[in-house]
């Protein structure tokens, strides 16, 4: 600006926003985290769990059965393109006539921008920090499986790396190594859909803990599906840990002849205190039998190396090819 | 108190004092200073009663369940437990006499056939019949449970088991995995005894019903069993009264649970009052084992009931008014658990126990947790499913119904797509859910990201000709999606009439924030004045302030004189003196003796004498004044001849100031033309 005053249509224009400067906007969307946002509050929830995929037929999801076979997980990568798409389509719902779509057009930047903030929004898990930062790949899994049908409220965790903590820590969902889960949602009985806000390395899936549960290690004796013995783990009264690190070694459960699945408790109690460095002297009482039945969830990992048994992460987030749709389009107009 | 993710567990919270009437006596022994005893003042009695729960569970001591009420899922390996909100809860009655360590509550778990719970009754109704418990009842009815003894003996709890499947848990009343919403953070735990099965005969799911029962007086009925076992063979049967009722006379009411039998109470049948007298007395205690009956009678039975009833229970939850809502999904919960065998069944006595709450679950599938885990088929989404592992002996799989799905390395599907004007083609498709990253659009010329506003400007095409139609089928998705929402719908146009625009003020007033000058300039608007006036002072201060560069160069005030000619032939002094005919040079000598007026006045200045027929003004003067006047006039004349010369050339000669009439050199108009054309042929 020089200061040489022009009256010229710029300046007038400068007038404008300077008194726009001064004049209150009607937004309902005074954000307290986020501050003034240009979507309005509830739309730009909506669209952001539109974006997760929300609402969205399952046959656009996975197209063709065969892609999803029984028992399976599939990882995948989200494409962003695809969800732009699907957030350009609902926000021309708000466009009527030209002038709306040149000033969609101006303010579609912006957009996206509130909405890649706002879809780490959509999930937040109590007391814990949003994460901020501009919006990266998103990845997740599908899984179809009868453990989704037969253990409501799995947990899900991912991380970008190999922990190497205790397997009971707790690593909160702000932990910057923990990728936060921008949605896990059943969309059948037995299926599960997860995104992460991120590539993980390793992906946790753990039984249910649903408080705290009790029970045994059921196992078939011998070939016979339907003939069932069960253990219990002893643990140490005083320490709550187990009394010996065999995961084999399990007391033997009795069970009351002719009632499938009704413990003789009593008589595992005794069993119990027979076993070696329980540290019960003497006599178990109902909290000692407590600490000796509950059980800790099973949890399957993805991607540690060091587990046995654990499906190799590595090989399922392969390196890319380096080609996208739009460019086969680019190279087929050329040719 | 421990930390979140931690608790401490108790094995009891015994209280003080147990429930019931008591009697707070008051007295005192009033002495004399001496030690004489006055004699004791009268006794002050205070009546207490202890309250406590005894036939109905109030809803909200009830925290949480597992498995949760009405859930389907793999609970083979898990004891089924109920949490509740009072530590002391399962302590707070005497299960017996005496009896202050033992709880009085038990949560029995029970499949369908094992045993029936009733419909709300009188609470004298509500234990065996010939037993009755002493001391005020919390609610006037309730319901029961009704087993029969080798229901009792397989399944409930043993006496001795009761105090170790009960304990307090201490938490974080922060820890919301944990406490779950409880106040002090001290939780009291019932478990059951049972693991629940699942029906491998016929692989079906089998429902269960839980139900915490208070066992008050009823302590030596519980269970005696023989000696364990180590294993179980999940398809051996407890016990089914349908079974049994089959063979008798009514068990049509029976198994279809149909209210005729349920409604007649005491001595109505004869059989059922023997039946009571032998429960009562304890003259038949547990008759022999029941015959066992084939698994497949009682779990096709289960397996139909399950799931309808599953389905029924969402519909009363959803349907039911809000103050009902509760009993009747409790209610519907106990289909399969309806009718009343006791009058009917005389094999065996029978025992009733109130129910102080209950709720059901289905365990569906056999299987742990980890072998559905180790056994999955883990890929990229893509990948081709991997090969049945077949069992022994297991036929293959049919072949698929129709032609196998086309897979690109690019995650794209080809799929049938039916084109706009009708044609069957192939168009490829790629959800949502890639197998490689993709790029996003970056933004382009302007800072601007390139925003489709209809579908079809996301079709793309691809290099074997046909169309990609992901990201257009994702646009068309998302506005329907957006369009069946009214709501949204409408938020849309509110948002696009209110604050289209506003981005761009914002955008622009970043602009001009970063010009520094400018603030200053436009320093000092009124706040909160409207928009228009703002404009229009803003319009007018900057105009005001430099008007010559707002609109034009302002006339000046006063304009500067011209040079006066005579200043420049020998000043004002010459002109005077000349025109008077005096010598200025006379006076000025003169002036330097007696001052300018006097001088003035002694100067002689010559007057022409009208009556002498001489040339008034002679000499300079006259010269000076011919000479100006005749300049003046041929000015005059020039200026008009120029003007007759090129009008219209009305007049030939014109008249000077000084009435001198003057022939006009002029040039020669139409007028002669026709003179000059008349002249020309006047001669002939």
């Amino acid at each position: 600006m020089n200061a040489n005053l022009n009256l010229s249509a710029t300046m007038a224009m400068q007038f404008v926003a300077q008194s726009l400067s001064t004049v209150k906007f009607s937004t309902q969307e005074d954000d307290a985290e986020f501050g003034n946002r240009v979507v309005p509050r509830e739309l730009r929830g909506w669209l952001a769990r539109l974006r997760l995929l929300e609402g969205v037929p399952f046959s656009y999801l996975v197209a063709d059965e065969q892609l999803l076979p029984r028992e399976s997980i599939r990882f995948f990568y989200l494409d962003r393109a695809w969800t732009d798409a699907l957030v350009q389509g609902a926000l021309g719902v708000g466009t009527v006539n030209s002038s709306d779509r040149a000033e969609l057009n101006a303010l579609y930047r912006v957009v996206r921008d509130e909405l890649d903030e706002e879809e780490r929004r959509v999930r937040l898990p109590g007391g814990e920090t949003v994460q901020q930062g501009p919006a990266g790949p998103v990845s997740g899994f599908v899984l179809r499986s009868r453990a989704v049908a037969g253990w409501p409220g799995l947990h899900v965790r991912a991380y970008d790396r190999e922990l190497g903590v205790a397997d009971d820590a707790a690593i909160p969902e702000s932990d910057p190594r923990r990728l936060k889960l921008l949605r896990m949602e059943r969309l059948a009985p037995a299926v599960l859909l997860v995104l992460f806000d991120g590539i993980p390395a390793v992906v946790h899936i753990e039984e249910p803990r649903q408080g705290i549960q009790f029970g045994v290690r059921l196992s078939p004796v011998g070939g016979d599906p339907n003939n069932l013995q069960a253990g219990v783990k002893a643990r140490n009264a005083k320490t709550a840990l187990d009394t010996n690190a065999n995961a084999a070694d399990l007391v033997p459960v009795p069970f009351r002849p002719g009632s499938p699945g009704v413990i003789d408790i009593r008589k595992l109690n005794e069993a119990l205190l027979k076993a070696p460095n329980t540290n019960m002297e003497g006599s178990v009482d109902g909290a000692e039998f407590a600490l000796q039945m509950l059980r800790f969830p099973y949890r399957q990992v993805f991607g540690d190396p060091s587990v046995n048994g654990a499906p190799p992460l590595v090989n399922v987030f392969r390196p890319t090819l380096a080609y996208s749709v739009a460019k086969l389009a680019t190279l087929f107009s050329r040719s | 108190m421990p930390a979140i993710g931690q608790f401490v567990l108790h094995s009891m919270a015994n209280p003080p004092l147990k429930a019931g009437e008591y009697t707070l006596a008051g007295q005192v022994d009033v002495n004399k200073a001496n030690g004489d005893s006055v004699g004791p003042v009268q006794t002050q009695e205070t009546h207490l009663r202890v309250t406590a729960p005894r036939y109905k569970l109030p809803p909200e001591q009830m925290l949480s369940t597992f498995p949760p009420a009405n859930s389907e899922g793999a609970y083979e390996s898990r004891l089924p437990q109920i949490v509740l909100k009072r530590r002391t809860l399962p302590w707070e009655r005497e299960p017996e006499p005496g009896n202050t360590t033992t709880p009085w509550v038990a949560l029995v778990v029970i499949a369908e056939g094992e045993g029936t719970l009733s419909g709300d009754k009188p609470v004298a109704e509500c234990v065996t019949p010939g037993l009755v418990l002493a001391g005020k009842s919390d609610v006037p009815t309730s319901i029961y449970l009704t087993v029969t003894r080798s229901v009792i003996d397989k399944v409930f709890p043993m006496r001795e088991e009761l105090p170790l499947l009960c304990h307090v848990r201490e938490v974080d009343v922060n820890d919301t995995e944990l406490a779950n919403g409880d106040d002090d953070g001290f939780l009291a735990t019932v478990i059951a005894n049972r693991l629940p099965q699942y029906d491998r005969t016929n692989n079906k799911p089998v429902r269960y019903l839980a139900c915490l029962i208070n066992v008050e007086g009823q302590l030596a009925e519980l269970a005696k069993p023989p000696l364990p076992t180590l294993n179980f063979l999940a398809t051996s049967v407890v016990f089914d009264y349908r079974a049994y009722s089959a063979t008798t006379g009514d068990s049509d009411h029976v198994v279809m649970g149909s209210s005729t039998t349920a409604t007649v109470h005491g001595a109505a049948l004869p059989r059922a009052a023997g039946a009571g007298v032998l429960a009562a007395t304890g003259i038949t205690k547990a008759a022999a084992a029941p015959v066992p009956v084939a698994g497949a009678a009682k779990a096709g039975g289960a397996a139909q009931q399950w799931s309808t009833t599953a389905k029924k229970v969402e519909h009363v939850a959803l349907t039911a008014s809000q103050d009902e809502a509760g009993r009747l999904v409790r209610d519907v919960m106990l289909e399969g658990y309806r009718g009343n065998f006791e009058y009917a069944f005389v094999l065996e006595p029978t025992y009733r126990f109130p129910v102080l709450a209950h709720w059901s679950f289905t365990v569906t599938g056999d299987g742990g947790f980890e072998s559905l885990m180790h056994g999955l088929d883990v890929g990229l989404l893509g990948t081709e499913p991997a090969a049945p592992k077949l069992k022994a002996g297991e036929p293959p799989p049919p072949p698929l119904a129709r032609p196998a799905a086309e897979f690109t390395e690019t995650g794209h599907v080809g799929l049938p797509h039916l084109t706009r004007r009708g044609d069957r083609v192939r168009a490829w498709y790629r959800g949502p859910l890639g197998t490689y990253p993709t790029t996003r659009d970056a933004p382009g010329e302007g800072g601007r990201l390139p925003l489709a506003h209809v579908s079809d400007q996301l079709r793309r095409s691809v290099p074997d000709g046909r169309e990609d139609l992901s990201l257009a089928a994702a646009f068309e998705i998302g506005r329907l999606l957006a369009l069946s929402q009214p709501a949204v719908v409408r938020a849309m146009l509110a948002w696009r009439a209110e604050q289209f625009g506003a981005e761009r003020a914002r955008q622009l007033l970043a602009v001009l924030n970063d010009a520094p000058a400018l603030g200053g300039v436009l320093k000092g608007a009124a706040a909160g004045a409207g928009l228009a006036e703002m404009l229009s002072r803003h319009l007018v201060l900057s105009a005001a302030a430099r008007p010559d560069k707002v609109f034009a160069p302002s006339r000046v005030l006063v304009d500067a004189g011209r040079p006066l000619p005579f200043a420049r032939e020998g000043g004002l002094d010459r002109l005077i003196s000349e025109g008077f005919g005096f010598s200025a040079a006379a006076v000025k000598k003169l002036r330097g003796g007696m001052g300018t007026v006097a001088a003035l006045q002694n100067t002689v200045v010559p007057v022409a004498d009208v009556s002498v027929l001489e040339p008034l003004l002679g000499g300079v003067a006259a010269d000076r004044m011919r000479a100006s006047l005749g300049a003046h006039v041929d000015s005059l004349t020039a200026d008009s001849l120029g003007r007759v010369s090129t009008g219209s050339g009305g007049g030939i000669s014109t008249t000077g100031p000084l009435g001198v009439r003057r022939k006009l050199e002029r040039e020669p108009d139409a007028l002669d033309a026709l003179i000059a054309g008349a002249l020309h042929r006047s001669p002939r």
